[in-house]
Formats: C-alpha cells, sequence, structure tokens
C-alpha cells in the first residue's frame, strides 16, 4: 500500500518558461544498415535545423547551443557504450556538457525532461534533445531477449524472455475484469496502422482491418502480433530553448507548459493495491463501486503519478475537452485502453470507450495518435518519446502537411506517397499531450504543449 | 622482453612484429559493409541476499521474506522476497510461503526470446497467494490455466537450474 506523505505530491513547475523550437527525425525502418547511427543523428539534427522555417541558419543554431541530452535506451542494442559522446562529436558539439538518459521505453519523455529542466532551471538556454535506437544489430529473438532484459532478470526475465507476454498477462487482467470485446483493441491496431499509411517516416504503414487483427496470430494470447508495436532503427530530435533564446530562434515555439515523470515497480505483480489516485476531473464518488484492486494489473500507477503533477501543474481540469491532439505509447494495443483510463479520458473500467465513442479518431474529440504511433509508424526506443512531441509541435505549429504531404519527402525515404494519403493536420490546434512509457509501467512521462499566441 | 612478472600474453610477438590471430570477421555484406561481432561473455550473477530464495526451490520450499518489525505498514509476506523492507528498509526474515494459490492471470509463450530455457507452448501465470501482498510470475508446468483455477507448487529438486524455472505450478 502506498500512502502518500507530504513532499511526494508537490506539483513540479518551471523556474522559467521552457519552448520547443524545431524537430527533425529520419525514417523508420525494422532494419537500417545502409546507414550508421551517426549518419542517422546527424540527419534527424540537420532536419531540425534546416526544415523548421527557423530565422537563423543551422551554423547560428550550433552557436546558440550551451547543453545536450541524449536519449539511447540499451547500450546493449548498440553495443557501445558511451554512444552519447560519439553522436556528440559527430555533431561537433565538443567540447559543450552533455549527459544521457535511460528509462527504458519512456527514455525519450524523459530526456525531453531532463532538458527542460536544464532550461527551465536557467542552467542551459538552448538544449538539442537527441534520440535513437540501433535494434538492427541482432535477430528479432535475441532483440526481445535484450528488450526482457528489461524486466526483473531474477524473477520474470528467465520467464520467456518476452515483453509482449508480460502485457498479455495484464492484457488477460483487463479483459477478464473490464469485460472488454477483443474487437475494441482491434480497432486501436487498426487506426493506427491506417494513420501511418500518410506519414512518410512509418515503418508499418499497413491497410489492415480489424479481423486482419483478431486473424494474425497470438504473439502472446491474448495478443496478437498486430496487437504489437514495431521495433525500429532511426533517430529524432527537438530542439529546446527558453523564451529569449525561443522567439531568436523561431516566431512559432511552442511552449512546453508542463511535463511531469510518476514511476512503479518494474516488476507487475509486485504492485500492491492502494486508493485511486484523483485527477482534477474525479471525486472519489467516481471509484465508490469499484469491484477491482487498483492499480494491480489493470492500470499504471505511474501514468496516473504523471498525469496528476502534470495536469496541476498546467491547470487541466477535462483533458478530452482540453487538448486537441494526443500521442501515447501504444506499445500494445491494452497498454493504450489502460493509458487512456490512467489520464484521465475515461474513469477506471471504461477506456473502451474513448475508442468505441470515435473519440480517438482525426474526426473525434481527442485525435490520438495521428503519428501512426508505436504500432503503426515507429518503437526505435530511445528515440520515441521525442519523435512524438516533434509530431505535436509541428501539429500545433499548423505544419504538419509541410512534413508529410510533400512527394519529396516520401522520396527521401524511397517511398512514394499513397494515392489515398490523407492530410492529418488537425484545426487550429491549441494544446497537445504526450505520453512515454517504460517497461510494463515501470516510468511514464506526461507532457503538455501549448501553441503560442500573441 | 621484459614482462611485468604474473603478465602473461595471450599470443607472444615474434621477432618483435605483431601478428593477427587468424580470425575473421564475418561479413553480411560488403557495401555497406556488414561485420558479424559475436559475443560469449559470463556473466557471474550473485542472487545476494536472495540466494535462500533459490536454495529454497532446490529443497522444495517456496521462501519469501516479511518485515516482523512492531510498526511496520505490511506484515504481509513478500515473493519475490526482499532483503530489506522497501517501506522501512529495515531488514527482513525468511518465512515459508504457502504453496498453494489461484492464478490471476495467464497467456502462454510461444515466441520467447534467445536464451528462453523451457519448452514452448509455456503457459506463463500469475499467482495470487493468501497471506502475501505481492503476486508471483511463474508458469504452469501440467494443465490448461484459467483465471481463478487453484493451483499448487511443484519444484524442480532433481535437476535445478538454479532459477526461477525451478518452481512451477500444477492444477491443485
Amino acid at each position: 500500500m502506498i500512502r502518500f506523505k507530504q513532499g511526494n505530491l508537490r506539483i513540479p513547475r518551471f523556474g522559467r518558461p521552457v519552448y520547443v523550437v524545431a524537430a527533425g527525425m529520419t525514417d523508420f525502418r525494422k532494419r537500417y544498415p545502409e546507414k550508421s547511427t551517426e549518419e542517422l543523428v546527424v540527419e534527424a539534427v540537420r532536419m531540425a535545423a534546416e526544415e523548421n522555417d527557423l530565422k537563423v541558419a543551422p551554423d547560428e543554431l550550433r552557436g546558440l547551443v550551451n547543453f545536450c541530452i541524449y536519449s539511447q535506451f540499451a547500450d546493449h542494442f548498440g553495443d557501445q557504450l558511451l554512444a552519447e559522446a560519439r553522436m556528440h562529436d559527430a555533431l561537433g558539439f565538443d567540447p559543450l556538457g552533455n549527459i544521457g538518459v535511460k528509462t527504458g521505453g519512456a527514455t525519450g519523455g524523459s530526456s525531453v525532461l531532463a532538458g527542460a529542466m536544464a532550461i527551465a532551471s536557467g542552467y542551459a538556454s538552448c538544449v538539442p534533445v537527441i534520440g535513437w535506437e540501433r535494434m538492427d544489430e541482432v535477430a528479432t529473438r535475441e532483440g526481445n531477449a535484450y528488450i526482457a532484459s528489461a524486466a526483473c532478470k531474477n524473477f520474470e526475465s528467465e520467464l520467456g524472455w518476452f515483453y509482449a507476454s508480460y502485457y498479455a498477462l495484464m492484457a488477460q487482467r483487463y479483459l477478464y475484469e473490464y469485460k472488454v470485446p477483443r474487437d475494441t483493441l482491434a480497432r486501436i491496431a487498426v487506426k493506427n496502422h491506417t494513420y501511418a499509411r500518410s506519414s512518410p517516416f512509418a515503418q508499418g504503414a499497413q491497410q489492415i482491418t480489424e479481423k486482419d487483427v483478431l486473424a494474425s496470430d497470438f504473439a502472446s494470447d491474448p495478443l496478437t502480433f498486430l496487437d504489437c508495436c514495431l521495433m525500429s532503427t532511426g533517430a529524432a530530435c527537438i530542439f529546446l530553448a527558453d523564451e529569449e533564446t525561443a522567439f531568436k530562434i523561431t516566431d512559432q515555439p511552442v511552449r512546453l507548459t508542463a511535463m511531469a515523470a510518476g514511476s512503479h515497480t518494474l516488476r507487475t505483480a509486485d504492485r500492491r493495491d492502494m486508493e485511486v489516485l484523483l485527477l482534477p476531473n474525479e471525486t472519489p464518488e467516481t471509484y465508490k463501486d469499484m469491484e477491482h484492486e487498483w492499480p494491480s494489473f489493470s492500470s499504471f500507477l505511474a501514468a496516473r503519478m504523471a498525469a496528476y503533477l502534470a495536469y496541476n501543474a498546467a491547470g487541466v481540469k477535462d483533458p478530452v475537452q482540453e487538448f486537441d491532439l494526443l500521442e501515447t505509447h501504444d506499445a500494445f494495443t491494452i497498454s493504450d485502453i489502460q493509458t487512456y483510463e490512467d489520464i484521465g479520458l475515461r474513469p477506471y473500467g471504461r477506456g473502451r470507450e474513448f475508442i468505441e465513442s470515435g473519440d480517438a479518431y482525426y474526426e473525434g474529440k481527442l485525435p490520438t495518435n495521428l503519428s501512426g504511433g508505436l504500432l503503426g509508424a515507429m518503437h526505435s526506443v530511445g528515440a520515441t518519446g521525442i519523435f512524438q512531441i516533434s509530431e505535436i509541435l509541428w501539429q500545433l505549429q499548423g505544419k504538419w502537411a509541410k512534413y508529410h504531404a510533400d512527394p519529396r519527402m516520401w522520396k527521401r525515404f524511397g517511398k512514394t506517397k499513397p494515392k489515398d494519403f490523407r492530410n492529418l493536420q488537425v484545426g487550429n490546434p491549441r494544446r497537445g499531450c504526450a505520453v512515454s512509457h517504460a517497461g510494463t509501467g515501470s516510468h511514464v512521462t506526461v507532457a503538455i504543449l501549448d501553441k503560442v499566441t500573441s | 622482453m621484459n614482462q611485468r612478472p604474473g603478465v602473461r600474453p595471450l599470443r607472444e610477438t615474434c621477432n618483435g612484429q605483431v601478428t593477427l590471430d587468424g580470425s575473421v570477421a564475418d561479413l553480411d555484406s560488403a557495401d555497406p559493409m556488414v561485420i558479424q561481432n559475436p559475443k560469449g561473455f559470463v556473466h557471474h550473477h550473485t542472487y545476494g541476499g536472495l540466494s535462500k530464495f533459490f536454495q529454497g526451490l532446490a529443497q522444495g520450499k517456496l521462501m519469501g521474506t516479511r518485515n516482523a518489525n512492531p510498526g511496520a505498514p505490511e506484515k504481509r509476506i513478500w515473493l519475490p522476497p526482499r532483503v530489506y523492507c522497501p517501506d522501512t528498509w529495515q531488514k527482513m526474515e525468511w518465512v515459508e510461503a504457502p504453496t498453494v494459490g489461484r492464478i490471476f492471470t495467464h497467456t502462454t509463450v510461444l515466441y520467447p526470446g534467445a536464451p528462453f530455457r523451457a519448452s514452448v507452448p509455456c503457459p506463463l501465470i500469475s499467482v495470487e497467494i493468501e497471506g502475501v501482498c505481492t503476486k508471483l510470475m511463474s508458469y504452469l508446468s501440467q494443465g490448461t490455466p484459467k483465471i481463478g483455477l487453484p493451483v499448487r507448487a511443484v519444484f524442480n529438486t532433481t535437476h535445478p537450474t538454479h532459477t526461477i524455472l525451478d518452481l512451477s505450478w500444477v492444477p491443485a
């Protein structure tokens, strides 16, 4: 039982405003032997510097940088410790200070948080946050073993060396407790694979139906392969800046209004039951008839904690009403439903309604994972949380089409823009949210970004 | 050649000339050049204070820990065990945990990662045990898993693997 004490629930605040000014990324592929990791990273950073309509030339932007954050999940995958130093050197940022951040699947989100802390504290004024994962040096079953090294090696990893199974345990329990039809999960996979078809960066663009998802083989029952995210190689980068520097760099900075982190035990099974930590849009009444223990296997306390802190910091009262777009860490269809509840889009037990109501779609109240998400676009782990915020930046700037609709962008990655390409720019979005997530919920960050109106 | 005492090079140089050992990095592709870097290191991993749990499995016992100190906020057994109580940082004491429980949730491992030591399909389960404050991830070595199914622990005492795989469950 977790009982919060004074200090545990302090609402974090930035000492001064933090802005996102530019973003860049490579495309994402299962295997990318054509390019070394340095090339992928430099290409993402170059895109941020050269293709974001900045008021400063790339060389001037370099001249403004005073600290760097590097985001890579697993030294195992790249088979290179201190890869941060190699990337820093390749980018010519020596002798500026830099740190590498590692929190599993949430590494990207945590890296952005670290960069934001550097800006907010006054330590730095311009910080690139650069993430990548080189997941293609080993065969898939070896890659799955590396990923399962992020489970407890004494008590869990030996039991399958397969993360999808650890999520399947949660899925089975969730479906049992809340009687969610399997089709609802399938709809999430279809949605995100479909949106991925309009992204030149996406690895998993597929035209699939719910029937295809249900008919695909079990990766680990009840999850099929199409319920599970991609394993990708690629890189993504954003530049963070303080207010003065942000407006020097661009006329369209986006404010990172609040960002917060939560955590929970690495072993899902070690999560003792407790009272629900309430979000601003919930009251004790919301859960008076709750039948099942919480958070157990059906909920992520880490996500609830991060949302609680970020929502209170940003003054969010009703996320579905206030957010215009959302990027979740849809590593598995089941974890997406769980996350809807953790971040208060629906009360616990009713997450299915967020997808079933149509709210989660482009046409709905809160378009979710228009990027294609981890199911459809990419999960190049260290890059993922940065990729999410890049997509939100471009959406809030009203520039999504610049990066997705231009046939030259498709050509750059050896692809042809599909005939059924859809413009997924949200109409005049003002506020976006991104959720970065690790383990079976060991670390989660929630970021809230706002369009700057003058 | 002057050598530091006790230090022996793996291969001696010949006439002061350094030679390669003759092994070759295998090529997957010449352009881009993709080479193979095999790894075969052995990690000497300690269970430390948790050794008693794994020794217990080899003896057919399910050993947990509990915080017996007065005022401990959690009195129930921890399984997996912990040397120190995470609520108070006090040292825990070892106790034998019940060897019967119920399946809390389950799945089936079909595509395990490379180092998996058991056969597939392998029904993975999480077991709920009375008096234990955590669940325990394990596998069902016989039968079909179902939520709520009563199960009892069985122990691989004949040829222990010295891993968590030495514990499994069967329908009770």
